[in-house]
């Protein structure tokens, strides 16, 4: 496999690397919450389709997307009425943030506790592994559909927030939640809204995860980080700076680990860093 | 100075008690305050950052790991005792505190402390594929089989409680001065104090600066003592998550706070897994829940929970207006706040 071929494979895994952050980059933009519990929630939803799975062995993995959806947007909403809307209502901008730092180290270890640390899979039959050929390049289907989803969604949540009534409630709240109270808006059912999407998309991205590669309790740290930094690189709220972050940081790693086969995730890292010494607020940021 | 005797008279009971710890609570004592005493350094050294110039880091694993690696390779490679070379650990982590602080600076805020947590992985990753470090197989302090097991414990621990008290002596007299106040008054609104003539970015870069030589030498200390390091115990995620943990449950920005908050953690541990014998995920599970419990219920954290309802003020730092202040450039900026007497006296809010 050429250099191409390395290109290509990065930008599908950009595809899920933008999902990974897109969730994240609509509660920072909306509440200021930097969700610490991301990443737990990502290698939950991984677990969560798991057990789906196991409960409808013979459902192809894609269906499990629906369920998958409905926990998490459930879960999410949930969390935030009952817990963060609390902590949002203290003056310290820091309480939220700790509060969820609190909270994804009850998750991650409960995780531990509950399933165990050794690898999982979701068994899928040959879909994982189907690979097409493009131009002589061998392709996963698996990583196609991923960005394909990711693409989908993406539009779904710009049109959601730029077409719609529920949209146009959500831009004006993260704009100046108290001037929308004096329209009648309760800004906390606004975040719980929110909150909900952005644990589907946490979950979606948690299906694509369980169904790419293993995944463990501790898998969530690593994509908080990777979240974090399509966050930045994006550009606060914005999902199209989300989405090209994602595919700049899959192509920086694959291209990384061809150069140096025990490099990880130095070479995304390094190209997170050049990039945020350039644009420190981001690829899209200057529009806030 | 009434204030300055107490303060002389705890630092000198904390010496004779450090001192006579090995024969007060035996070998097993010892291995523990060590651990605690390092904690506690490393605590207050998150919170000199996070709590009194508003930079939240999340990545000072990464000057733990590299004083970790620079004691052990220097001791290796120059066939010392890795006493000798232990001052080289708070030096290499100041320097490379200093070099990356003006870049980290660039970013404010949320962005700040995910930058400094990718700037952590960057180096764990570099100090991985470097090699001579041990790559996967980690590095073995090789100079300390020829001291006795025993003296090295007892040395190692003795360094520790000085690091400690060295620490909380250094940031409460820190904090006593013009330069805390500046970094006080940086805590509290950042551009309300620069354009009271605070230096803001300087105040920031002195307290990274300390706080990166400060975690180097306690990780220089911690892997000396293990005899071992890798990079993944080197550069844990979890240095980081103890600093958080155990300063915002104890309270964010007050000396006493990361003291509470180091006692609960490892209160809690020992109870959870020697009374209770439960297994470690559990004791995190527990910590993570007083954490969220402590966010609702009191936000600023145990101690001030515990101050505001006692009127207790162990280690005063905040400034009443009618105080005597001794120099000139603090009753400058004194007078030019007095309207805002939160400002100063951040305590009894």
């Amino acid at each position: 496999m050429g250099w191409t071929g390395t290109i290509v494979n990065g930008v599908l895994l950009g595809g899920l690397y933008g999902l990974f952050g897109v969730g994240l980059a609509l509660v920072f933009g909306v509440t200021r919450i930097v969700n610490i519990m991301h990443g737990e929630f990502i290698a939950l939803s991984a677990f969560i389709a798991l057990g789906v799975s196991s409960l409808l062995p013979d459902v192809h993995p894609l269906v499990l997307i629906m369920p998958v959806v409905i926990v998490s947007f459930a879960l999410g909403y949930a969390l935030q009425a009952v817990l963060v809307n609390r902590s949002m209502r203290l003056p310290d901008p820091l309480a939220p943030l700790l509060l969820t730092f609190g909270l994804s180290v009850i998750v991650r270890n409960l995780m531990i506790e509950g399933f165990g640390v050794n690898p999982r899979h979701i068994r899928q039959g040959d879909f994982g592994q189907l690979s097409i050929d493009v131009f002589g390049i061998p392709v996963g289907v698996l990583p196609v559909v991923t960005l394909m989803l990711a693409v989908t969604l993406f539009v779904i949540l710009q049109l959601l927030l730029r077409r719609t009534e529920l949209g146009r409630i959500v831009r004006a709240t993260a704009d100046n939640a108290e001037i929308v109270r004096l329209m009648g808006v309760r800004p906390a059912s606004v975040y719980n809204i929110v909150m909900g999407l952005s644990f589907a998309l946490a979950g979606v991205a948690g299906l694509m995860l369980a169904l790419r590669t293993t995944f463990t309790p501790f898998s969530g740290v690593e994509r908080l980080l990777i979240s974090f930094e399509v966050v930045v690189m994006g550009g606060l709220g914005s999902f199209w700076g989300a989405m090209l972050a994602g595919i700049a940081l899959g192509v920086a790693q694959l291209v990384g680990l061809r150069l140096n086969p025990n490099s990880g995730f130095l070479y995304a890292n390094l190209v997170f860093f050049a990039f945020v010494m350039l644009r420190p607020n981001g690829l899209f940021g200057t529009r806030q | 100075m009434k204030k300055h005797s107490a303060t002389l008279s705890t630092l000198g009971i904390f010496v004779i008690l450090a001192a006579a710890a090995p024969w007060l609570v035996g070998d097993g004592g010892v291995a523990l305050l060590f651990e605690v005493l390092l904690m506690l350094t490393m605590a207050q050294l998150w919170n000199l950052l996070a709590g009194y110039t508003g930079l939240v880091s999340m990545g000072l694993q990464c000057f733990v790991g590299l004083g970790g690696y620079t004691t052990i390779f220097a001791a290796n490679t120059f066939s010392v005792s890795p006493y000798w070379v232990l001052p080289l650990a708070p030096l290499v982590c100041g320097l490379i505190g200093a070099v990356s602080a003006p870049f980290l600076f660039r970013l404010r805020d949320a962005y700040f402390s995910i930058s400094t947590w990718v700037f952590a992985e960057v180096v764990a990753m570099l100090v991985f594929i470097t090699p001579g470090l041990g790559h996967v197989t980690g590095m073995t302090l090789e100079t300390a089989r020829e001291i006795d097991y025993e003296t090295f414990l007892l040395a190692n621990f003795w360094i520790a409680a000085a690091l400690a008290a060295g620490v909380v002596t250094g940031i409460f007299a820190l904090l006593q001065s013009p330069l805390g106040l500046g970094l006080l008054s940086v805590r509290d609104d950042d551009v309300a104090a620069a354009s009271i003539g605070v230096n803001v970015w300087r105040n920031r870069f002195i307290a990274y600066v300390a706080a990166a030589a400060g975690c180097g030498l306690a990780g220089g200390i911690s892997f000396m003592a293990a005899l071992f390091i890798t990079v993944t115990t080197a550069f844990d995620l979890n240095w980081v998550v103890a600093m958080i943990f155990t300063v915002i449950i104890g309270g964010i920005g007050t000396l006493e706070g990361p003291i509470v908050g180091v006692a609960i953690y490892y209160g809690i541990r020992a109870l959870l897994t020697n009374v209770f014998a439960l297994s470690g995920s559990w004791y995190l599970v527990t910590l993570g829940a007083i954490a969220v419990i402590t966010m609702l219920v009191a936000p600023r954290g145990i101690w001030p929970f515990i101050r505001d309802r006692f009127g207790i003020e162990l280690l005063r730092v905040s400034r009443k207006l009618v105080d005597d202040l001794p120099h000139a450039e603090t009753n400058a900026i004194t007078s030019k706040t007095t309207a805002n007497s939160r400002f100063l006296d951040y305590g009894s809010d």
